[in-house]
């Protein structure tokens, strides 16, 4: 197992190095944001005018944290976390995606409605609803980790 | 694992102390309290402390280095809450990062949270991410999985066993304006099933594959989408088992139009593989990879208001089957506004779910329905030192012999918070939640929270 951590390891350096040989010249994004932002959802073409934003091809008004935004946010996520670590720390993605959770994120954001965390109202009577219908919407966070409160019933 | 947890940090904290240039640390502790009264026994109390930290520590030597801490500890004050004990903790990551002035550049050394293209993963490792020459993304990750505890104690050796490498990553390459393609890879665990002794059922590997999409020729358009390929070396099923073999684990496409500045529409297809998609599940009790048939998914939403407009509103309709229970549509809307002046925001949405009703197969077998209602309404308000949030959410269901409904017909939870700004650093608040047990029996959950930032530097971002 270590000489196949090593080669793992070895072979991510490899592939690093060979990267770094590659490399865009273009100016990495800024991290953290530059100037503060306010709470609640961000509209980049507010600052930013329309355009291609630099070392991306995409536009920043694609950016912009619209309500169709926040509710398909996991595929840009899944392409371009650079994009989303330049105002978003690490923890704030961790409060409802880890692999270990501790409370619910609706609990843990109890006193922000407007972010429509999973889990609330009632929902260890809903989801037993919610799961007949679609059990895959369940899988992608409590599949194959986050599922100690699950075993407690299902075994 | 866990004692290394605890011993990293105070290493790591010397090292901040030495190298520090600029060091934040960011701490939410929750006590929560409840008492919950199940029929037939003495009513329970329960009161859990939860502490958050975060500790950010940038110019360690290097402007380009820096550090990054996050994760929590939880212990009961009154009875247990978690079937794995009264105390628990974890961290969720923990690296060491070097970021390049140029093309993007990082390499994270530690514990790290992986989020590119099929894997999202825990790993004590290291990653890589890079934009390259020609409009071509790269990044990779390679090192030991996090293992979590999970439901069957004799067989956690195994699912250790199994998993004992994780490795992975994705290959882009963005056009300018146009599109994005992306294929990736992830290969959790050397030792499938299949390999390891004939008494071995369970199968905690996976090898996975997929091919993302992004087309965005214009403004008004944004195709994006992943299929996820299952390309494991599989163990054979029984003769007689109905399992979907089929390869493609998941199709996830979404297209979004902006039909003019004030209207957007968002259509989404889900298609879903039972066995591909839950390979490697911890739980197959729940997620069985050899339930048959597929789960597919139609939606379409459109979205009313610039994300500056005082008024944003959305209606939205979703279809969804799945083979071994039949269909249901969830349809309704939500509106969300703002009073500027004010520091004033709310919210009320109501959806109605038609659902096929469900087979209960107990001592005579029967049907229940699941169709029901859901209304809620939020509020939030900010003015000097003091904030205050109300949330009401309210189900009525059509069916009250669900038998998870325990002979109710509705279910209501209230939610109020009221937080103090003390200090630029420092915010307490306290939660009083008025919702209903998995019993359907009323319970009242008090949540008092201190929110606290210190370090020498300024804590950027958004919550």
């Amino acid at each position: 197992m270590i000489r196949l951590l090593r080669n793992a390891l070895l072979g991510l350096g490899l592939l690093g190095g060979l990267a770094c040989g590659l490399l865009s010249p273009e100016k990495s994004f800024p991290n953290p944001h530059p100037s503060t932002l306010g709470m609640g959802q961000p509209v980049c073409t507010d600052c930013h005018e329309e355009g291609l934003k630099e070392g991306s091809s995409m536009l920043y008004s694609s950016f912009n944290h619209s309500p169709a935004f926040a509710r398909d946010h996991k595929l840009p996520a899944n392409r371009d976390s650079a994009t989303c670590a330049t105002c978003h720390p690490q923890s704030f993605c961790a409060d409802c995606h880890t692999g270990k959770g501790v409370v619910s994120p609706a609990l843990k954001l109890a006193d922000r409605p407007d972010r429509i965390s999973p889990h609330r109202g009632g929902y260890m009577t809903l989801h037993r609803i919610d799961g007949k219908m679609d059990p895959t919407s369940c899988y992608k966070c409590h599949g194959r980790s986050n599922n100690q409160t699950c075993i407690a019933c299902h075994r | 694992m866990k004692s290394c947890n605890f011993l990293l940090l105070p290493v790591a904290f010397l090292s901040l102390h030495a190298w520090g240039q600029e060091v934040s640390f960011n701490s939410s502790t929750l006590l929560q309290y409840w008492r919950q009264g199940t029929p037939g026994f003495e009513t329970s109390t329960y009161s859990p402390a939860t502490q958050f930290l975060e500790v950010d520590a940038t110019g360690l030597g290097q402007e380009a280095i820096s550090f990054h801490f996050y994760g929590w500890g939880r212990s009961d004050l009154a009875e247990q809450t978690r079937v794995t004990g009264k105390n628990t903790s974890d961290m969720v990551y923990g690296y060491v990062s070097y970021r390049a002035p140029k093309g993007n550049l990082e390499a994270q050394v530690g514990r790290i949270a992986v989020n590119q293209g099929v894997a999202i993963e825990q790993v004590d490792g290291g990653t890589f991410l890079a934009d390259l020459i020609g409009g071509f993304t790269f990044s990779a990750f390679a090192g030991v999985p996090v293992h979590y505890r999970i439901f069957d104690e004799s067989v956690q050796h195994d699912y250790e066993y199994q998993r004992d490498l994780i490795a992975g990553g994705r290959l882009g390459k963005r056009f300018d304006r146009f599109a994005e393609l992306g294929l990736s890879f992830v290969q959790d665990g050397t030792y499938p099933g299949k390999k390891l002794n004939g008494y071995n059922t369970y199968d905690f590997t996976r090898r996975q594959m997929a091919v993302d999409i992004r087309v965005t020729p214009n403004t008004l358009l944004n195709m994006s989408g992943r299929t996820v390929f299952d390309i494991a070396d599989r163990m054979d099923l029984p003769a007689d088992t109905q399992a979907n073999n089929a390869r493609v684990a998941e199709h996830d496409y979404n297209l979004a139009l902006r039909l003019n500045p004030q209207l957007g529409a968002s259509l989404t297809y889900t298609e879903r593989n039972f066995r591909a998609f839950y390979s490697g599940t911890t739980l197959p009790s729940l997620f069985n990879p050899q339930e048959p048939g597929t789960f597919r998914s139609q939606g379409v939403a459109f979205f009313i208001g610039a994300p500056t407009s005082r008024f944003q509103g959305v209606v939205d309709l979703k279809k969804t089957h799945r083979d071994s229970y039949g269909d249901s549509l969830r349809y309704g809307g939500e509106l969300r506004g703002s009073v500027a002046p004010a520091n004033l925001k709310y919210g009320v949405g109501l959806h109605r779910v038609n659902a096929d009703a469900a087979n209960y197969s107990g001592i005579v077998a029967t049907f229940y329905g699941l169709a029901h209602t859901e209304l809620q309404g939020w509020v939030t308000y900010e003015k000097d030192r003091m904030t205050a949030a109300f949330n009401a959410i309210h189900h009525h269901f059509d069916d009250p012999a669900n038998p998870s409904l325990y002979g109710k017909g509705s279910l209501s939870e209230i939610v109020g918070a009221l937080g103090y700004q003390a200090t630029p650093d420092l915010k307490v608040s306290c939660d009083v939640i008025r919702g209903v047990s998995s019993l359907m029996q009323a319970e009242t959950l008090f949540v008092m929270r201190a929110d606290y930032h210190f370090g020498w530097a300024r804590k950027e971002g958004v919550k």
